[in-house]
């Protein structure tokens, strides 16, 4: 009797479990079926009246349909688990074409990232970054560079007076000057920063501009070493070789003194506008640094050699970028600031 | 300067090397050629021609002009010059084949303009040529322009000649010097010369002509002195320009009728003279000028312009012809005093050669032979100087210069290039020479060896020299950590989406005054370019400002920031320039608040534990919204909004000292140990006055929390109902722990209590 009572209560049960329609209803079932006080806490209940011959074929039964009806459960359980789980991500469900909020990436100056690139360059090839005022003494910017005062060099570099005698530097120059002073020969270092010219503005000129000084003082430094310096200076910003040539330039600070030229990156050196048909763009100049300097700057000529250069920062960029107004870079306008 | 190719051939007449090449061999070896030009090139085809009539045409003020060629044959011209006239002879070009008028005009009768001999555009040129001949001496040529600027070290190079001696030396083909000492009498001087300062005047001579006609040079002078850019007045005048031009020697011609007593002066002006100079200005002279005088007073400004009155009119017969030298400095500084540059200061002003004066007065007498026939000399060379001693020779060793260049150079090699520039070359001892240098080139150019390694250089070419590195010791640079610093701050703003800008080093004196500055206290510049650039920046703000202002006119919100230098005047030596930081985020709508903590929050990225602390407010700022940036105990800087009459909607602002950022920066990061214990967190909320500040409430609770406390986080303020009206509840989250051991709940109640207890006593409701 307990045995047909068993089979009937497995039977209607699991036809309940699979019947439940929600988790709540499967709980009521649950609790009804399986629970503490449920039907087949019942029929366990009723063990003890069954004749002992009998009890364990009918506790095997009772297992095997206990088991049979709690598989079924969590089988049903998962599937209302799963159903609630597709339920919640599908309504979590996102427009990722929408725009992200909050701020985007910021821009670096593009004369920052060029100048940081040759920065970077210089110090892997030994040569240290140093610093020189905006506001120079006429000595730095001028007389320690071998241009005294009424020489007709000086009417290479409109300055800027200041009122109290002192000046705009015109140049980076001045910082060879004092990077000599400070850290004595042997010595190699840039000075990267802004330079001024007392000129009008319009789309290629600058009163405000900025300039890459660079300089070596060794035992041994020659034209040659120079050319090899400035053929790996011009070939790691250009990112492809590049065809340089040298030619006399006068430069007070230097002697000899050169217009470094590269072959014009536009026209390849058949001629073009930007080249003036020449086939060359003058970049930099450069030369041996003239002993006058060395010896003021308390370097003896005689055991010391070195180069220097200028590097236009400011055209290397418009070059790079292929900018044709410079007005652009002191602008402040965010629709050309955004660019890089 | 402009340099005519057939001018230098003249000197280099064996030169076969075409105009455009040489240009591109000058710009390497010499000077940097800025262009080349054709210039006379109707000259080709043009002859003299004789108009034999002339018809009127109707209705029209040109003629129909019936003219003998020659070389073309007979031609009818349609000419509209006033002077075209039966008989004259003018020249013939035959171009421009058109019917003008129902005539058929064949060719031109050209005026010197046209063919570029001369200004003249009035008339038709007026020859005495035969019929059929080319114009005398005048030919197409190339006009080579060379950069001044590389020329400042050179003053031997303006000139042709010069310039010749340079292609000479290039092309290694002879050079022609077209100068004939022997012309210059030796005889006693008619006129005297006093010098007062040889230092200021190196060298004054002068010779004295009679019997002089002014009239128009010859055509082949007049094309000369045009070609490169110069105006034909008269023969006398233009001699003085050729010889200028061709070497390098500026000269004066003074009417010797019109000088008083019959010594030149040469002299500072004394205070208060003036000169009424050939430009028709009137000069007030001070000591620091150099003048040529008569007895009377100045008639010259030396080396920078002549007078009006003693200048060479039409009625001139007798000449005073100055060459002299002027001391380079003196020149310069009276023409830039003076505000006057002419093609003669430009020249001194490079130190000219005192050997050339008499080289340009024997030049004079054989070209004012052929310019004004019949003209004599009257007396013999007139030369005061001071006497200069030739430099001593430069020892050049032949392995310093190869170790220079990187390069060897065979020493013949050297020796030639060195003579071909007119350097004396000798052999001191093996593998020395000694070199003397010409005087063109003493006077500042060339005195050390080194000057001597760019004259090789340039002539084997530095084309010619392999690259080399060189071998030098590796070492590490020296660290430059302000720069590595501003590149970390250029870093964190970029990253947090601001754009960076440049601005000019300048501030208007309306800018300086709106941001609260007193123009006064500003570097000022003393030749600006504009007035509203005439003060070096005390302050970013200022021009970020008006980065804001331009570009609110295009977005609605942005990030700008700018790192550059205040420049901040000293009672002596240098400004002070510090290293600042300013930044700003716009917003065109909003209240302004949530840019302010945006630029609090980026603060803190660049300065962790970085806090605003209230702040009298400045000018420019919102007078509820300013802070000053605390970090690490010190003042770094500033936290606003921009004062709302500065700029519409919403503009943030941060301003940093950088080298007090950059100083309080932690150098070094060390570890400590991870806790192990878990921690306690509780929240408390303090009733505090509607103003009252967060930061103080959080600061009074860290005081009283102790040592055990590892944060207090700030949660959320309330008001309203039921707390009294004025005020607010702030509740915050304290995190408390011990490293060595849980805190026990009876431990962490204690705290709490303290706290409580300790803000009661402070007069705050806490409510618990």
């Amino acid at each position: 009797m307990l045995e047909t009572q068993l089979s009937d209560l497995a039977s209607g049960a699991l036809a309940r479990i699979l019947a439940a329609g929600s988790p709540q209803e499967l709980e009521t079932v649950r609790v009804e079926v399986l629970g503490r006080k449920g039907s087949v806490a019942q029929i366990s209940k009723e063990m003890g009246k069954v004749a002992p011959e009998e009890r364990a074929y009918i506790g095997k039964l009772l297992n095997a349909a206990k088991q049979e009806l709690e598989a079924a459960l969590e089988s049903r359980q998962q599937h209302f688990a799963e159903a609630a789980l597709r339920t919640r991500l599908d309504a979590e469900w996102v427009d990722l074409t929408l725009p992200a909020p909050g701020p985007r990436m910021g821009h670096l100056h593009p004369i920052t990232q060029i100048q940081s690139e040759i920065e970077d360059l210089f110090v892997s090839l030994g040569f240290a970054v140093l610093d020189g005022p905006e506001v120079e003494t006429e000595y730095y910017n001028f007389d320690a560079l071998n241009i005294p005062a009424d020489h007709p060099a000086r009417d290479m570099q409109d300055t800027f007076w200041l009122t109290d005698g002192n000046l705009l530097r015109t140049h980076t120059s001045p910082v060879q000057v004092r990077g000599m002073e400070r850290l004595g020969p042997p010595l190699r270092m840039i000075a990267p920063g802004r330079s001024f010219r007392n000129e009008n503005v319009d789309a290629s000129h600058e009163h405000t501009f900025y300039q890459l000084e660079g300089m070596m003082v060794d035992r041994e430094v020659s034209v040659a070493h120079l050319i090899y310096f400035m053929k790996t200076l011009l070939t790691a910003i250009f990112r492809r070789e590049m065809t340089v040539r040298l030619r006399p330039g006068y430069f007070p600070f230097v002697e000899p003194g050169f217009e470094l030229d590269i072959r014009c990156l536009i026209c390849g050196g058949t001629g073009c506008a930007v080249c003036k048909q020449s086939g060359w763009v003058e970049l930099l100049p450069c030369g041996l640094v003239n002993p006058n300097v060395l010896r003021m700057s308390g370097i003896d000529p005689e055991q010391w050699n070195g180069f220097a250069f200028g590097l236009g920062l400011t055209r290397l960029a418009m070059m790079r970028y292929g900018i044709d107004d410079i007005r652009l870079l002191q602008g402040g306008d965010l629709r050309f600031l955004q660019q890089f | 300067m402009k340099f005519s190719y057939n001018w230098i051939r003249e000197y280099v007449p064996e030169m076969d090397t075409p105009a455009r090449q040489l240009e591109r061999l000058i710009t390497m070896r010499t000077a940097e050629c800025e262009g080349i030009a054709s210039t006379g090139e109707l000259l080709e085809q043009a002859c003299a021609a004789r108009i034999e009539s002339v018809e009127p045409i109707s209705g029209s003020h040109n003629v129909k002009a019936f003219v003998h060629t020659g070389r073309y044959g007979d031609k009818v011209v349609v000419c509209g010059a006033p002077n075209c006239r039966p008989g004259m002879v003018s020249a013939y070009v035959p171009i421009g084949e058109k019917v003008l008028h129902g005539i058929e005009s064949d060719g031109m009768l050209a005026s010197g303009a046209e063919l570029g001999v001369n200004r003249d555009a009035a008339g038709i040129l007026e020859l005495d040529s035969q019929v059929g001949a080319p114009l005398p001496g005048c030919v197409p040529d190339s006009i080579i322009e060379i950069d001044n600027k590389s020329i400042t070290h050179r003053p031997d190079l303006w000139g042709h000649f010069g310039m010749a001696r340079e292609v000479a030396a290039i092309v290694r083909r002879p050079l022609c010097d077209p100068v004939k000492p022997e012309l210059v009498p030796l005889d006693a001087a008619a006129i005297g010369v006093d010098i007062e300062d040889l230092d200021l005047c190196p060298r004054y001579s002068a010779l004295v002509f009679e019997n002089v006609t002014i009239k128009p040079s010859p055509l082949w002078l007049q094309y000369r002195l045009t070609a490169i850019g110069l105006n034909p007045i008269n023969n006398i005048v233009d001699m003085t320009n050729y010889i200028m031009s061709e070497l390098a020697q500026p000269m004066h011609a003074f009417d010797r009728d019109l000088l008083h007593g019959d010594t030149i002066f040469v002299r500072r002006a004394r205070e208060g003279e003036s000169l009424a100079a050939l430009n028709e200005q009137d000069y007030t002279l001070a000591a620091a000028n150099l003048v040529i005088a008569d007895a009377r007073g100045p008639v010259a400004l030396a080396g920078v312009i002549g007078g009006m009155h003693s200048a060479i009119v039409g009625g001139t017969r007798r000449i005073v012809l100055e060459s002299a030298t002027f001391n380079a400095a003196s020149v310069r500084r009276t023409s830039s005093a003076q505000k006057l540059r002419t093609d003669a200061s430009m020249r001194f002003e490079k130190s000219q050669d005192p050997a050339n004066t008499v080289r340009g007065l024997a030049r004079a007498v054989e070209l004012l032979a052929e310019l004004s026939p019949g003209i004599r000399l009257v007396g013999g060379l007139a030369d005061q100087r001071k006497e200069i001693p030739a430099p001593p020779p430069i020892l050049l060793p032949l392995d310093w210069l190869a170790r220079k260049l990187g390069k060897h150079t065979a020493s013949e090699e050297v020796r030639d290039i060195l003579e071909r520039l007119a350097f004396g070359v000798s052999a001191s001892a093996p593998g020395v020479f000694s070199v003397t240098v010409p005087s063109w080139r003493a006077t500042r150019d060339i005195s050390l060896k080194e000057d001597l390694v760019e004259e090789v250089g340039r002539m084997i070419g530095y084309d010619s020299i392999e690259p080399k590195p060189p071998a030098v010791l590796t070492t590490v640079p020296p660290f430059n950590a302000e720069r590595a610093f501003e590149r970390k701050v250029r870093g964190v703003f970029a990253n947090q989406g601001f754009a960076e800008v440049y601005n000019y080093s300048f501030v208007a004196e309306a800018d300086a005054r709106a941001f609260g500055m007193d123009p006064a206290d500003h570097v000022a510049v003393a030749n600006p370019i504009a007035p509203n650039q005439s003060l070096l920046r005390m302050s970013l703000l200022p021009e970020l400002r008006g980065n804001v202002l331009e570009n609110s006119k295009h977005q609605d919100s942005f990030r700008l920031f700018e790192i550059g230098r205040e420049i901040h005047k000293q009672p002596q030596g240098l400004p002070r320039e510090t290293p600042h930081l300013a930044a700003a985020i716009y917003s065109k709508g909003g209240d302004g608040v949530e840019g302010l903590f945006e630029m609090k929050r980026v603060a803190e990225c660049l300065m962790p534990g970085a806090q605003a602390r209230p702040a009298a407010s400045r000018k420019y700022e919102h007078p509820a919204r300013t802070a000053e940036v605390h970090w690490r105990g010190t003042v770094v800087g500033r936290l606003f909004e921009l004062h709302p009459s500065l700029a519409e909607g919403r503009t943030a602002m941060l301003d940093l000292d950088l080298a007090v950022v950059q100083q309080r920066a932690p150098k070094e990061k060390k570890y400590s140990t991870i806790r192990r214990y878990p921690s306690s967190a509780f929240d408390l909320s303090v009733v505090a006055g509607m103003r009252e500040l967060v930061g103080d409430l959080r600061d009074k609770l860290a005081a009283l929390a102790g040592e055990t406390l590892e944060s207090i986080e700030y949660l959320r303020e309330y008001s309203g109902p039921p707390l009294p009206e004025g005020t607010r509840s702030v509740s915050f989250r304290l995190t408390a722990g011990s490293p060595e051991r849980t805190l026990s709940s009876e431990e962490v109640g204690a705290i709490r209590a303290r706290l409580i207890e300790g803000m009661r006593a402070q007069g705050y409701d806490l409510r618990v």
